[in-house]
């Protein structure tokens, strides 16, 4: 007798359910933890920034103030903040969450799914339970200025931020650069650049590159063409995507952090360009022979923004103010490669080797976040149509 | 030999009235459908002409004028296009088998097709990426052969993206096909023997016919869902296979861009019904859902 349809039918009923909750659960990894890379301070200079801060102004707080060193909350305030998760949420979680929680008594409820669309779901529908959210270098601008609360800078140090990381509606928490990993046993010799990365004759290999048409693809071109990185912006795509052409077949895409550090661990690709903590975990961590080259490195932040209508606004405005101040604002370095982004604060001796803020020099690039969120539609129609090509 | 009895059009047991005391038990499951799911796609159709305010057709406009877009979603409705005949291709003979072999073998067939579809899906696009990569089994086990000097380019590609979505869409088409194969009487198979046909002509003639509404099925159950497929092709294939739901998840998620995310939705959904409709011509799609588990 064979397998009634009956019986079939309901097993494959189920097991299409099941799988379907399984499939749908595996989000594309398109932004991982401090993903896309912001627009930098608009005056490309790597030294000692003396870009005019925002037009907001960046208040009167300083660091000298008691909400740093002795903050105080409400008896049963809970704060809900939302981050990247892993390694990076850790960090944070043991240098700011824990040491404020002891100091006032907060409550944290730690979400791990930070994303801009659920800012903006949970702004639209009124229904906000995220207090503080890490986001990356494409949010926070003027244009998601219906989506957040402005940020009080009588109460957050904003004028010793890094010059540009600091504006109206967010504010840097942490720095990290955009980086040339290589493998020291696949590459005869140490890359200078970008100018060796887009040299397949001299370091043969592969090359992994973001995917993402503001992650820094069309500033590296440039950068290995001779564009000094105050003249980036504009970018001149048809130019970028010349130089790209050289390299094109050999680029292997990556969505997102855990899969760059994959790709220059296992070997495929012999340079990549990723975010300084995922080659820094590639080394660390996997063991794997994985360097960094500092010289050209794109420094960014990922920011703190408050959705707007949050009822912890003000707690959670002091406890952002907190993570600022410069006795408290390198914490996270301790267990991260990210850098402090408070000028005046003071990372770990031993782990400050490792931070893309401590190794700025003349070579230094920075993201033009506005002009990159201003023309993102012209930048991905550029950037698929010639990927796909 | 007289036909089995026919009614409504069908052969088989006879259908009663549309609405009977039992009819509310409907009920709960229309309101979910209603509400959980034609509600959402409306208000979807409602925020690509009004987001930003005042949107209209812009949101369209833009997607019809970017190049990159329209020809990616050409490329789409291809990769779906090609994953459905390599499903079919494969699933085919592995349904036949099924119902042709004894009960107890065919159930063991059925699990070797059903546990990996309750694996996780990404897993398994992963340990496709392990075993085709240049650095991955294939090519280290065959370098370790000796029997290649440069790593076969297995991956990155159109061949890889295939492959990794005809095996996770294989159930999809194995089941429907099964389903409707052994409902088909292998009498009617050796009538056609008895009457002189070679095995090879009474198999199309006879069973490949009957065979045709678990195809239908199959195949549209397969394109479709190969149709909003990206994670696979964006982890095994290149930038060259890029699937348009990807770029409804980037303006959705990261640009937060929903008028124009929605919008490209919009167009794949349309599409998608085109698609089915011109299906419609040629297959009874009431036939399709006999096939499904209707009762033999």
């Amino acid at each position: 007798m064979r397998i009634r349809s009956r019986s079939i039918a309901a097993l494959f009923v189920v097991s299409a359910i099941a799988g379907a909750c399984g499939s749908s659960a595996a989000p594309a990894p398109t932004a991982a933890p401090t993903a896309a890379p912001t627009a930098a301070p608009t005056a490309a200079t790597s030294t000692a920034p003396t870009a005019a801060p925002t037009a907001a102004g960046l208040g009167t707080a300083t660091s000298d103030a008691a909400l740093c060193t002795a903050p105080t909350a409400p008896a049963g305030t809970t704060l809900t903040v939302s981050s990247y998760g892993g390694a990076y949420q850790k960090a944070q979680r043991t240098g700011w969450f824990e040491p404020y929680a002891k100091a006032t008594g907060v409550t944290f409820v730690e979400n791990e799914e930070s994303a801009n669309a659920t800012i903006k779901s949970q702004v639209e529908s009124g229904q906000v339970t995220w207090d503080l959210v890490d986001v990356g270098n494409d949010f926070g601008l003027a244009g998601n200025a219906p989506l957040l609360e402005k940020l009080d800078y009588n109460v957050i140090a904003g004028n010793e931020v890094i010059p540009g990381f600091a504006s109206d509606y967010r504010v840097a928490d942490i720095t990290y650069g955009v980086v040339l990993a290589y493998r020291t046993d696949l590459n005869k010799g140490v890359p200078q650049g970008w100018a060796d990365f887009f040299d397949l004759a001299k370091f043969p290999g592969k090359r992994g590159i973001y995917d993402y048409s503001a992650g820094g693809v069309f500033e590296i071109a440039l950068m290995a063409d001779g564009v000094a990185p105050k003249d980036l912006y504009p970018l001149d795509i048809p130019r970028a995507i010349k130089k790209l052409d050289t390299i094109k077949d050999s680029i292997v895409w990556w969505p997102g952090g855990a899969k760059s550090q994959e790709l220059i661990g296992s070997g495929e690709v012999s340079m990549a360009l990723m975010w300084n903590g995922r080659a820094w975990s590639a080394k660390n961590v996997d063991n794997k022979p994985v360097a960094i080259q500092w010289n050209q490195q794109l420094l960014t932040a990922d920011f703190w923004v408050i959705p707007k209508g949050t009822p912890n606004k003000e707690a959670a405005m002091n406890f952002l103010a907190w993570t600022i101040c410069k006795q408290n604002n390198a914490a996270p370095s301790d267990s991260i490669p990210y850098g402090p982004t408070n000028t005046l604060a003071k990372a770990n001796p031993a782990k400050a080797p490792e931070l893309a803020a401590t190794n700025v020099n003349a070579t230094t690039a920075y993201f033009n976040d506005q002009w990159l969120v201003d023309n993102a539609k012209m930048l991905d129609d550029q950037f698929n149509a010639w990927k796909t090509k | 030999m007289t036909a089995p009895a026919k009614v409504n059009g069908r052969a088989g047991r006879k259908r009663g009235p549309l609405v009977t005391p039992w009819s509310w038990l409907v009920g709960p499951l229309l309101i979910v459908l209603i509400v959980a799911f034609l509600v959402p796609m409306w208000l979807m159709v409602v925020r690509s002409v009004t987001d930003p305010p005042g949107a209209g057709l812009a949101n369209y406009q833009e997607f019809f004028n970017s190049e990159a877009d329209l020809r990616v979603l050409g490329n789409t409705f291809y990769i779906a296009a090609i994953s459905t005949i390599a499903c079919l291709l494969i699933g085919y003979p592995y349904a036949y088998l099924m119902a042709i072999v004894p009960q107890r073998v065919a159930g063991i067939l059925l699990i070797f097709v059903l546990v990996p579809f309750w694996s996780s899906l990404l897993v398994r696009t992963f340990a496709w990426e392990v075993i085709l990569r240049d650095v991955g089994l294939i090519n280290t086990t065959l370098k370790g052969l000796g029997l290649i000097d440069q790593p076969l380019p297995l991956i990155r590609n159109t061949f890889s993206v295939i492959l990794g979505m005809t095996q996770i869409l294989l159930p999809f088409m194995v089941m429907p096909l099964y389903t409707v194969m052994q409902r088909i009487d292998p009498e009617l198979t050796r009538a056609a023997a008895n009457l002189g046909a070679p095995p090879a002509k009474a198999f199309r003639r006879v069973f490949l016919p009957l065979s045709y509404p678990g195809v239908t099925a199959g195949c549209l159950l397969v394109f479709v869902l190969a149709l909003g497929f990206y994670i696979t092709p964006t982890i095994l294939g290149s930038a060259r296979e890029t699937m348009i739901s990807r770029f409804i998840a980037d303006q959705i998620q990261q640009r937060v861009n929903w008028g124009l995310g929605t919008a490209m939705a919009v167009v794949l959904m349309v599409l998608t019904f085109i698609c089915l409709a011109i299906a419609s011509r040629f297959v009874k799609l009431r036939d399709v859902y006999g096939a499904l588990g209707d009762e033999s």
